[in-house]
């Protein structure tokens, strides 16, 4: 019997650790008929140090956010970009997909066999006070994750604060934030049910966030051959899809704390004023990001239409 | 379990009886254990694939090297330096001399109030350990009090920043057990007053064994004491303007020790008491003792990575989940258990590696997760000031190079003593926590 | 000359040691000096201009790799380490002295591998053209930085560092 070490973050009653982390133990622990059994670890360091961690061996494997690692990964923004309007179910399958079809072959994942690639629900609008249009926003001060947030707070003018998410409920009690871009689910997870009462959420969101989950390349050259295709014909796409639906149960679940807490949530239709103000604000993003990664030598606009195709007619 | 045991055998023989520095210590053992339990044996030294182990403890150095929540440590330092040399702490302790220098180890109960203000705002215990050695330490020496009183004063009264709020302890516990953080801050209250009562009555228990230890002056007139009061204004300004800040959201704990650090440095130009050559001592100080703190705490990660890894949170769940005692006998031996591996232990460290996996045995046996909270962070606290490694005693020693750890370890017993009389009050009269939170929101 | 007679005065180093401590805390000072105004700076900007200072954040995280690694091979030669001495009295002096010279042999040691491995991470980080966030510095050159200062502290230590606990305890 192997053990296989998966190191994690974020708190084990997240989804995460609590759902998507125990699925794929089962899976794996069926497949290679017990002789492969997985076990969690905390506290290993940073969340951008699990790709190196696993990358020597220190862990087995992990998961990661990939806007921790700016430069690195440039590429894995493509899901990442505004507009895409789907589940992140659908976009994880879809991000999956695509970076072995266009992205693989760029090697940003240099040294670590990608087991999954997800994404986290749509990112929405957490405020303490109510606003009535995204140009209320200018020079308000929001907590702004890496990755597109960046690029969106510039373009509605808001004042930057940089901050890790756990420190987020004490800024926005404390009144040193007024807002922050976040999913849904961190409503309930991060308790921003008590400090930021009003939500607005705009069709689709306005951005994912993605992640990968790895396993060391040298792990899996000590298992046998058997076990070793047994452990990825149960990840991939499967699992991908799995981490992706997890993630969105997780946001239903903050959206139904937070209502039942009080919160207000503005679901902004599709033809809603502050939905076309966003369109109009995020135009040519996309294109940009097309031209960012230049470098990478890939299709990236022909790989972003069809990570856009895939997610809208998933499931359809 | 037993590797695990073992590793903790040697660190505290290496501590204490071969004299390496502990943040070496703990570092080292914490990485040929990590490497040990990764497979390394005597027989496969020569080609064991050190890669893991050495990237594990190096990870550790670099990410914390560049922790951004750690600039509190050098800046509250550089704030609590500044403070001093602009005399404003001189003063501050003239005039708690005017009103209390009359009873028995007045100054020591001033320095424990005081220590307990300024950890309301910090919220690190380190930090506010380092800056009020820095302020407190030299008026007290003045005024005649023991090494031993006068440091234990500030290493225990630095231990209840991690109570009350605002708490990155705390706030850390809630995101763990998905408790209400707010409810959590209204719980500290009560148990962090109580921390700052029972520590005034341990300052007098010292003085009533041993007069010496906190001298008694004279009694000043109500104009002298008025007279003391007009030193102390730019102190006032200060601590209102750091703590106002946070409180108004104007910025973040992190942030104000830089604020707290600018605004002692215009104060101290204002009063004309810098010069090129003490700004660089100041400094150059301050930088000393971070580095001395940063390498502790790197230690530390690098031997929690050992101990996590050689599976002992888990080995304790099931060793405690297996006794066959009433519910409050669980609580009791999980207790011990923390204060155990509090005398290795860094409070954060321990949080993170215990709670997840205690949390869930404590919901089940019925008890309230909120008062469990402030249980798990009043018994973190006596961590920070029980021998051999208690990380308070040490920022002590970092920031006061002679006083000797062992002087502040002997002076720090009664309120530690106290600290263990509270932790059962705290554990058996669950309305000291829950008192406010039911008032409040529920 | 008033400069080197303050030098001889606040520094115990001798000779060319006192130069190199001297540099090394002073570029120590003048990065906590920055990280002070930094702060200070950022906060203002907010608060009254409502734009902060970009990159706040990234510059603080990289200023306290520079203070602390600036510092660390100083206060090592120094044996300023916290030690728990509550056996002192128990050793005698000549025993004290072997005790500290195996500290120093092993701080010098752990220093020197970890300072090789860190110095490969750095190098892999550039490989991969790793950045910040917002100023996009190149994350590599700061561990580099932390490498090459490791190295730094072990060779001293097992020179200087020797030498001034031999001298120390003669005293
Ligand atoms: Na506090
Ligand atoms: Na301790």
């Amino acid at each position: 019997e192997t053990v296989l070490r998966v190191g994690s973050w974020l708190p084990p009653t997240h989804a995460q650790n609590a759902v998507v982390w125990p699925t794929w133990a089962k899976w794996v622990e069926e497949a290679t008929e017990g002789r492969v059994k997985v076990e969690m670890e905390y506290g290993l360091g940073h969340p951008k140090t699990m790709f190196e961690l696993v990358e020597d061996g220190a862990v087995d494997a992990s998961f990661s956010y990939h806007g921790y690692v700016p430069g690195r990964f440039k590429l894995t923004q493509g899901v990442e970009q505004p507009l895409m309007g789907a589940s992140a179910e659908a976009a994880s399958v879809a991000h999956w997909r695509v970076h072995n079809k266009y992205f693989a072959k760029a090697q940003e994942h240099d040294g670590l066999e990608v087991l999954a690639l997800f994404t986290h629900g749509p990112g929405q609008i957490h405020m303490a006070n109510p606003i009535n249009s995204l140009a209320d926003l200018k020079s308000k001060k929001i907590r702004l994750g890496g990755g597109v947030q960046g690029e969106l707070g510039k373009r509605m003018d808001v004042t930057a604060v940089g901050a890790p998410a756990p420190k987020v409920y004490e800024m926005m009690q404390q009144g040193v934030i007024d807002g922050v871009f976040i999913p849904m689910g961190e409503q309930k997870s991060l308790r921003l049910k008590e400090v930021a009462k009003h939500v607005v959420a705009l069709p689709g969101g306005m951005y994912l966030g993605s992640f990968a989950m790895f396993i060391s390349p040298d792990f899996m050259d000590g298992l046998s051959e058997k076990d070793r295709e047994a452990i990825r014909s149960v990840s991939g796409e499967k699992l991908s899809a799995m981490a992706g639906a997890a993630w969105d149960a997780a946001d239903k679940e903050g959206l139904e704390a937070a209502l039942a807490d009080g919160v207000s949530v503005n679901q902004v239709a599709e033809d809603g004023a502050m939905a076309q103000e966003f369109r109009d604000l995020v135009k040519g993003m996309d294109n940009e990001w097309v031209a960012h990664v230049a470098d990478r030598k890939v299709d990236a606009k022909a790989a972003l239409e069809e990570l856009r195709e895939i997610a809208r007619s998933y499931g359809k | 379990m037993t590797t695990a045991l073992i590793g903790f055998a040697i660190l505290l023989l290496l501590i204490v009886v071969v004299r390496i520095p502990i943040a070496f210590s703990m570092g080292i053992v914490g990485f040929f254990g990590f490497a040990a339990v990764q497979g390394l044996t005597f027989d496969n030294i020569a080609d064991f694939n050190w890669n893991s182990s050495l990237s594990m403890a190096s990870k550790r150095i670099v990410d914390t090297a560049q922790e951004y929540s750690l600039s509190v440590i050098p800046l509250f330092i550089l704030m609590g330096n500044l403070v001093t040399k602009s005399g404003l702490s001189q003063e501050l302790y003239r005039a708690s001399y005017a009103f209390l220098g009359h009873r028995k180890g007045g100054l020591s109960m001033a320095t424990v109030v005081a220590c307990g203000g300024f950890s309301a705002i910090c919220g690190s215990s380190l930090a506010t350990s380092a800056t009020m050695a820095k302020v407190a330490m030299p008026p007290m020496r003045k005024y005649g009090y023991a090494d031993s009183l006068a440091t234990a004063s500030i290493a225990a009264g630095g231990t209840l920043g991690i109570l009350i709020p605002p708490s990155v302890i705390l706030v850390i516990y809630g995101l763990l057990t998905e408790t209400s953080i707010r409810e959590l801050f209204a719980a500290g209250f009560i148990p962090g007053f109580l921390g700052i009562l029972l520590y005034l009555a341990a300052v007098r228990w010292v003085v009533w064994r041993n007069p010496e230890a906190g001298p008694c002056g004279e009694k000043f007139t109500w104009k002298e004491r008025l007279q003391a009061l007009n030193g102390v204004w730019g102190v006032l300004i200060l601590f209102t303007v750091v703590m106002g800040g946070i409180y108004l959201g104007i910025f973040t704990p992190t942030e104000a020790a830089g604020i707290g650090a600018g605004g002692a440095f215009v104060i101290a130009l204002a009063r004309r008491s810098l010069s090129f050559g003490s700004l660089f001592d100041i400094l150059t100080d301050t930088a000393r003792t971070s580095a001395m703190l940063f390498a502790v705490l790197i230690g530390a990660l690098i031997f929690s990575n050992f101990i996590n890894r050689a599976g002992l949170p888990a080995d304790l769940l099931t060793f405690v989940s297996g006794l066959d005692v009433s519910p409050m006998m669980v609580i009791f031996a999980i207790l011990l258990i923390y204060i155990v591996l509090g005398m290795v232990f860094e409070s954060l460290s321990m949080l993170l590696l215990t709670v997840p996996i205690f949390f869930p045995l404590v919901q089940s046996l019925g008890f309230d997760l909120v008062w469990f909270g402030i249980v798990v962070v009043v018994v973190t606290e006596i961590s920070l000031i029980t021998p051999p490694v208690g990380m308070n005693v040490f920022v002590l020693s970092a920031v006061l190079p002679d006083v000797k750890a062992s002087t502040i370890f002997k002076g720090v017993t009664p309120f530690w003593c106290a600290d263990i009389f509270r932790l059962l009050l705290i554990t058996l009269v669950a309305q000291i926590s829950l008192f406010l939170p039911e008032l409040l929101y529920r | 000359m008033a400069f080197s007679a303050w030098l001889t005065a606040h520094y115990e180093e001798k000779g060319p040691v006192r130069w190199l401590a001297f540099a090394l805390e002073l570029v120590a000072a003048v990065t906590l000096f920055l990280l002070m105004f930094l702060t200070c700076a950022d906060v203002v900007g907010r608060y009254f201009f409502g734009n902060s200072v970009d990159g706040t954040t990234e510059l603080t995280e990289i200023g306290i790799a520079i203070l602390v690694f600036a510092e660390m091979p100083v206060i090592t030669w120094r044996g300023g380490h916290v030690v728990v001495d509550i056996l002192d009295k128990m050793w005698g002096s000549v025993a004290l002295k072997v005790l500290g010279l195996l500290s120093a042999f092993l701080m010098s040691s752990a220093m020197y591998f970890l300072g090789v491995r860190i110095f490969e991470l750095a190098e892999r980080s550039l490989r991969r053209d790793e950045i910040t966030e917002l100023l996009e510095i190149p994350v590599g050159y700061i561990v580099q930085y932390i490498a090459v200062m490791s190295w730094a502290t072990a060779a001293l230590m097992i020179t200087y560092g020797i030498y001034h606990q031999i001298i120390q305890n003669r005293d």
